[in-house]
């Protein structure tokens, strides 16, 4: 028995965050009275100290520990930085939302919280029974939360539609893993990278796994066709809970196909090469044209999350640190832009009075042209218009696409890209031209007015300074 | 000192920021004392480097201070050169900038626009500093641009008035020309030289100065006379030469503090330094140079001709403006590089001043600018004459005051160029003397004597000023006309024979008309006193006494021959027709243009066909699509297994060669 | 060859049985089918000498789960007819589908390519003669340390989840709270009334 005793310093972030999530659930029970203040300001403190945990305990290294189960290197910083900045962004926009619903529990932040955690565990995932394991964690923790309103039949129906696919998906993954197991023998991702690479290509059973962990990965990316679930999800959850869903889990599936294909398995890019192609290809097309006969807003963004995704797996494609780079900012600030769009449908709903359909943004210039503007700035972001973020996510990754000679690839991305500014194009104008009698002044709270404010500025200001995000993700692939 | 180069353009800049968005709510005065604070500090900063530079020993300082994207080996940059050349315009601007904002408070004293303005010329200062601070292409760009912009917007600040928005889209269409050559210049320079970056592109053009390109046929092009001449029309541009000047006379449509801050002292002055920031370029183009000087003398004769017909005392001194950038092209285009910079700085007070004080005199006389209406102020504004008159007595080039030193070693200098077109230039220039004394003394006789025929109207405002707007106006004016009388006498002798500006200006020993003219040079006194010698002072002398006779003795002399010499009159008049050439030639044919290319182009053939067309394909495609997202949910996971055989066809596919 | 008779049987009852279970017409006939197919999986574990996880499966899944399973099918009446509406109508194509997973699932395995060249690590007891649960527990806590806690929080989760979907405080119902009964007073429930007995009219 050669046993080496796990270096915890490490795993600070996770230990922390876990530990935080368990504090949380108990001061819960005993300050319910005070619409679970506690848990949310502890919430908010947990990720803020996990980022800086996680920022100065792992940046700059390169460790394995737990026995070949966890990882610390400047990709898990940079993705957990990423799920944690997110999901502190998440719980600011939703408390407003739950509190006018009646949905302000505690367990909404646990749950939210040991999601990240599961998140987590699969961007510092060494071993493939930690990334499924965190997997599950983030997955449980969805369901649950899509089914959070437990008196809207939408979000039960919801949840239980993304319940039985998540866990066919699981089960594909699964299946998939253990035929790389039994070629390979470990569970370790390192061990595997190696065998992956000398077998490499020839060896039929290592591919064959492969493909099932294709699936897995694009189930949660939601990629054509493995993105039935998102639109019903999107539509199905509270508005608080999509918001969550559509951003940081984005980043932890970065963090999935990066740890378990783009690391473990590089040896096989010929082989999962052409499959993300036509995932990619598919989402682009189902994505941007479903899109455009969309009428809810939240289905909407659902049909450009998937159209997005598939501008995304274009970084993967390339299959250069450079790609990769791209994909990992794209993750990110396609994370951010959907963070504000959900937003702004929180911002514009309220009790009783939910702003799903694209008409309800009809004449906002009107009602309050501040957040006209920010409107404008996340759907031109979304569009991919220079000097918003939007823009360089794409930049970069057609660029790295181009780089590998795949320049038909990037001309059909750009064509659905065009496609895509359509609806997006179409909500400006109602923003912008289109009249509606009666609309009366906005009313939010102001702690939702500065979130979202601040959310547009910095798409705007990451889209002309965007190269520290850029040299974070370049680091992230040790470039 | 980092710090403090990262200060002096981030200052103004914080500055436009915090009046632009909360002037409303800090109020008028609050917004016009942060405005002034912040321009202060880059003023008093500037200073702090020019002392650096001259007594402090301080070297050069060249560094990127933010790299905003790297593209390959091309690397686009924020970075500051700061040498003797800029550290003297750094000054120029800040200071005349500051004098500006004070004015200003009196100026717009009544102006419902008067946070917004602030926030413009803060801006504005932000940007010219940027511009002059640069170290590479992107950045000069950037600040081209923003200069141009803020330009755009103050021409056009009273937008209400039908003929401030023509002239300010005048100004910006005509920049766009100038515009247009720039960046084909930068171009060039960036395909040629494989930089932006001033050094590096400045080594690799010594290293080759002999590269070519054939752009038409089979004729070879010297690549840095085509570049430097492209530049040269981005210059042309901005700093308003024939024939790309039609728009300065227009822009007199802002107000008059923006004339003399942007108009006369320094945006239109970003040319010159552009020039002679690219002197490593230009020496090595005898044809650039002499295209240069051509350009520059014709404009510096020609337009100060139009400016004897004009009434408007904003647009005489507005083509006296055009004349003076001629005449610092003209000394560019001879190779004395610091004598143009030096014209630049010495025309930059006192232009400065002259257009403060005719502003002072249009509030004063409630927003009058023609000068028919007006005669004999000196009763009622005697601080403003008499600095006005130190302003005039300046931009003639009287002996003792500034702009005599500084127009004299142009004139000299070029009298000395060995160049294609020199001797051209140099009848131009001088000639051009006469002619500004004359403009310039028919303005002074006619606002400030002879006899008065202001409106009664106009009169009784002038009593009912608030009482602090005409000193806050008269005080820029007083600290304008120091410098404009006595500047020259510090600053001559280093600046042009003392090699102050180093390394920073380069010139070709060959090409060095200034080091001829050094012998002659024995201190600010001697030169004065040898007035005498210099055909410049009688030209000077006999405008003057021209505008005299005419406009004082024999007033009625004139009548008689605008009517004999009608023809000339109509020429001046009607400016070259270069206006009409614009705006009906090029303006009515481009339009002509784009309305055929629109109606067929875009209406029929991209919008009917391509955008709706498309449009209304797809929309129908995904109409019928949508049924496949039915809420089943054995549908989603039944596409799911068949996403997943297609990959799996794929993967085994690939491995038993069905694809090869 | 007596333990592949062994095995072949086993492996034969529980590819029946599995079918029977999305056959059987019957939902608590379904679960029982899926508590034989346990067994017969856990004795193909115990055959290979992977004893704790035969005895863990029966154990768990068949003694906890399956009975708790069992209960919920039988207190929801579930009414199986509308479910089966479907079935024949995608059979035809659920079959297809199959049959081309199958065909290409089986060119993949009979290439017999499985062999590497890899020497597979961990192995059975029989390389150690330790027993198997000892392997086990011997590892869970120290190599495993890691996902085991992992697995933990999920089953945390689990019962947050359920919690959360299923505990309602509604304000109508009625129930009793014990330590209100048991703090109660006297007075609280006995009030002494005056009674003036009644007059004889």
């Amino acid at each position: 028995m050669n046993f080496q005793m796990p270096d915890f310093s490490l795993a600070l972030p996770e230990l922390w965050v876990a530990t935080m999530a368990c504090v949380i659930l108990v001061v819960d029970l005993f300050a319910r009275g005070r619409e679970s203040a506690p848990a949310f300001y502890l919430t908010q403190l947990t990720l803020l100290v996990g980022i800086w945990l996680a920022i100065d305990a792992q940046w700059g290294r390169d460790a394995v520990t737990f026995s070949g189960s966890y990882v610390a290197d400047n990709l898990a910083v940079v993705l957990k930085v990423a799920m944690m900045g997110l999901g502190l962004l998440a719980f600011a926009y939703s408390r407003d939302y739950l509190r006018q619903r009646d949905l302000l529990k505690g367990e909404f932040y646990v749950l939210g919280l040991l999601g990240i955690l599961g998140m987590m565990v699969m961007a510092s995932a060494h071993s493939m029974l930690t990334m499924y394991l965190g997997l599950e964690l983030l997955s449980l923790c969805q369901y649950a939360l899509v089914a959070f309103n437990r008196d809207s039949r939408m979000g039960s129906e919801a949840a239980m539609k993304y319940f039985v696919l998540g866990a066919l998906s699981s089960g594909l993954l699964l299946y998939g893993l253990s035929m790389v197991y039994g070629v390979t023998g470990s569970l370790d991702l390192g061990v595997i990278r190696e065998a992956a690479a000398g077998v490499g290509a020839q060896n039929i059973m290592l591919a064959f796994g492969l493909t099932f962990v294709v699936v897995g990965v694009a189930f949660k990316f939601g990629a054509v066709p493995f993105h039935m679930w998102i639109p019903d999800v999107y539509q199905g959850a509270p508005t608080a809970v999509t918001l969550y869903i559509g951003t940081a889990p984005k980043v932890a599936a970065v963090a999935l196909f990066m740890r378990l294909i783009g690391e473990g398995l590089a040896g096989l890019q010929e082989h999962w090469e052409l499959m993300l192609v036509i995932l990619a290809v598919g989402s682009l097309a189902v994505g941007n044209i479903f899109a455009l006969v969309q009428t809810n807003m939240k289905r909407l963004l659902a049909y450009s999350t998937i159209s997005h995704v598939g501008f995304l797996l274009l970084g993967f494609i390339a299959g250069t640190p450079e790609g990769y780079t791209a994909a990992l900012f794209y993750a990110v600030s396609y994370s951010l832009m959907a963070a504000g769009a959900f937003g702004m449908v929180i911002l514009l709903s309220r009790r009783g009075f939910e702003a799903e359909e694209v008409e309800d943004m009809k004449g906002l210039n009107d009602r309050h042209s501040g957040f006209a503007f920010i409107m404008l700035i996340l759907m031109f972001s979304m569009t991919g218009v220079p000097g918003t973020v939007g823009f360089y996510a794409k930049w970069l990754v057609l660029k790295a696409v181009i780089d590998v000679d795949m320049v038909w690839l990037a001309v059909v991305a750009v064509i659905f890209a065009v496609i895509g500014a359509f609806y997006y194009l179409r909500v400006l104008k109602m923003v912008y031209f289109d009249r509606v009698e009666g609309g009366e002044a906005l009313q939010a709270p102001a702690g939702l007015r500065v979130v979202l404010a601040g959310n547009g500025l910095a798409v705007l200001i990451l889209g002309i300074f965007p190269d520290s995000l850029i040299a974070a993700c370049a680091a992230a692939f040790g470039s | 000192m980092e710090t403090v180069y990262l200060a002096i353009p981030l200052a103004p800049l914080i500055g436009a920021i915090v009046v632009g968005l909360f002037g409303k709510t800090l109020g008028r005065s609050v917004s016009h004392w942060v405005a002034i604070a912040a321009v202060a500090v880059s003023t008093v900063l500037s200073f702090i480097v020019l002392r650096e530079m001259l007594w402090g020993g301080g070297q050069p300082y060249n560094d990127t201070v933010y790299t905003w994207m790297v593209l390959g080996d091309l690397r686009f940059e924020v970075g500051f050169l700061i040498d003797r050349l800029t550290a003297l315009m750094m000054v120029t601007v800040t200071s005349v900038s500051l004098m500006v904002h004070i004015y200003t408070i009196g100026y717009m004293h009544d102006d419902s626009g008067y946070q917004r303005f602030f926030s413009y010329i803060n801006l504005f200062t932000f940007a010219m500093l940027m511009l002059v601070m640069a170290n590479n292409f992107l950045q000069l760009f950037f600040g081209w641009e923003a200069v141009g912009l803020v330009s755009y917007l103050l021409i056009g600040f009273w937008y209400q008035k039908e003929s401030a928005v023509f002239a300010n889209l005048k100004a910006f269409l005509v920049n766009r020309v100038g515009d247009f050559g720039f960046l084909l210049g930068i171009a060039a320079v960036l395909m040629y030289f494989g930089s932006l970056d001033y050094q590096s592109v400045f080594q690799s053009a010594q290293a080759s100065p002999d590269m070519t390109m054939s752009i038409w046929g089979d004729a070879e092009w010297s690549v840095i006379t085509v570049a430097c001449i492209l530049l040269f029309i981005g210059a042309m541009g901005k700093s308003a030469q024939a024939p790309l000047h039609v728009w300065l006379p227009d822009s007199m449509e802002g107000p008059t503090p923006i004339s003399a801050l942007i108009h006369a002292a320094t945006m239109v002055t970003a040319g010159i330094f552009m020039v002679a920031r690219m002197s490593p370029l230009f020496e090595l183009s005898e044809t650039a140079l002499s295209v240069v000087l051509v350009i520059g003398a014709f404009t510096a004769f020609f337009m100060g001709l139009i400016g004897l017909v004009q009434n408007d005392i904003k647009r005489v001194i507005a083509y006296s403006t055009l004349s003076q950038l001629g005449y610092m092209f003209v000394g560019l285009g001879a190779s004395a590089y610091a004598a143009g910079i030096f014209h630049l700085m010495t025309h930059a007070f006192f232009k400065a001043l002259l257009f403060l004080g005719s502003g002072a005199i249009i509030v004063a006389l409630h927003h009058e600018q023609d000068m028919r209406r007006m005669g004999n102020l000196r009763k009622y504004l005697p601080i403003t004459h008499i600095t006005m008159l130190i302003g005039t007595l300046a931009l003639i080039g009287t002996p003792f005051f500034s702009g005599y030193y500084s127009k004299d070693i142009i004139i000299e200098a070029v009298g000395h160029a060995h160049r294609a077109g020199a001797t051209f230039a140099y009848w131009m220039v001088l000639l051009g003397v006469f002619v500004t004394a004359l403009y310039s003394f028919r303005l002074y006789f006619m606002v400030f004597w002879g006899e008065e025929r202001i409106d009664p109207h106009a009169k009784e405002h002038m009593s009912h000023l608030p009482r602090y707007v005409m000193p806050v106006m008269e005080w820029p004016l007083i600290l304008l006309a120091i410098p404009s009388l006595v500047i020259a006498w510090f600053t001559a002798g280093p600046v042009l024979f003392g090699g102050y500006f180093g390394d920073a200006i380069f010139v070709a020993p060959a090409n060095d008309t200034l080091a001829e003219l050094a012998g002659h040079w024995h201190g600010p006194v001697a030169f004065g006193l040898h007035f005498w010698a210099s055909p410049a002072f009688y030209l000077a002398l006999a405008g003057f006494l021209t505008a005299w006779f005419l406009y004082i003795k024999q007033p009625g002399l004139l009548p008689a021959i605008q009517s004999r010499g009608r023809l000339l009159y109509e020429v001046l008049v009607r400016k070259y027709g270069f206006d009409w050439l614009w705006i009906n030639l090029f303006g009515g044919v481009g339009r002509g243009l784009g309305r055929l290319l629109w109606r067929v182009g875009d209406v029929t053939l991209i919008d009917g066909l391509i955008v709706n067309g498309s449009a209304r394909t797809v929309g129908r495609v995904a109409g019928v699509l949508r049924h496949l997202q039915s809420g089943y949910l054995f549908h989603y996971a039944f596409a799911m297994i068949i996403g997943l055989l297609v990959l799996l066809t794929i993967f085994i596919g690939q491995w038993r060669g069905w694809f090869a | 060859m007596i333990e592949l008779i062994i095995f072949y049987v086993f492996a034969a009852v529980l590819l029946f049985s599995a079918t029977m279970v999305i056959t059987a017409r019957n939902p608590v006939h379904a679960a029982l089918f899926l508590v034989l197919t346990f067994f017969n999986s856990a004795a193909l574990w115990l055959m290979a000498e992977a004893e704790f996880l035969g005895i863990a499966l029966v154990l768990v899944y068949v003694g906890a789960v399956m009975v708790l399973f069992l209960f919920v099918v039988m207190m929801l009446d579930i009414n199986v007819a509308p479910l089966r509406e479907g079935f024949a109508r995608y059979l035809p194509l659920g079959i297809l589908v199959g049959v081309v997973m199958v065909a290409e699932m089986a060119l993949v395995v009979g290439a017999e390519q499985l062999d590497v060249g890899l020497t597979l690590t961990g192995g059975g007891a029989a390389d150690t003669g330790e027993s198997n649960t000892r392997l086990i527990g011997s590892v869970l806590y120290t190599v495993y340390v890691y996902p085991f806690e992992i697995a933990s929080l999920v089953l945390l989760v689990a019962i947050i989840a359920a919690i959360m979907l299923t505990l309602r405080r509604r304000p109508g119902t009625k129930h009793q709270d014990i330590s209100q009964q048991v703090r109660v007073r006297k007075a609280d429930r006995l009030r002494m009334v005056d009674l003036p007995s009644e007059r004889r009219e």
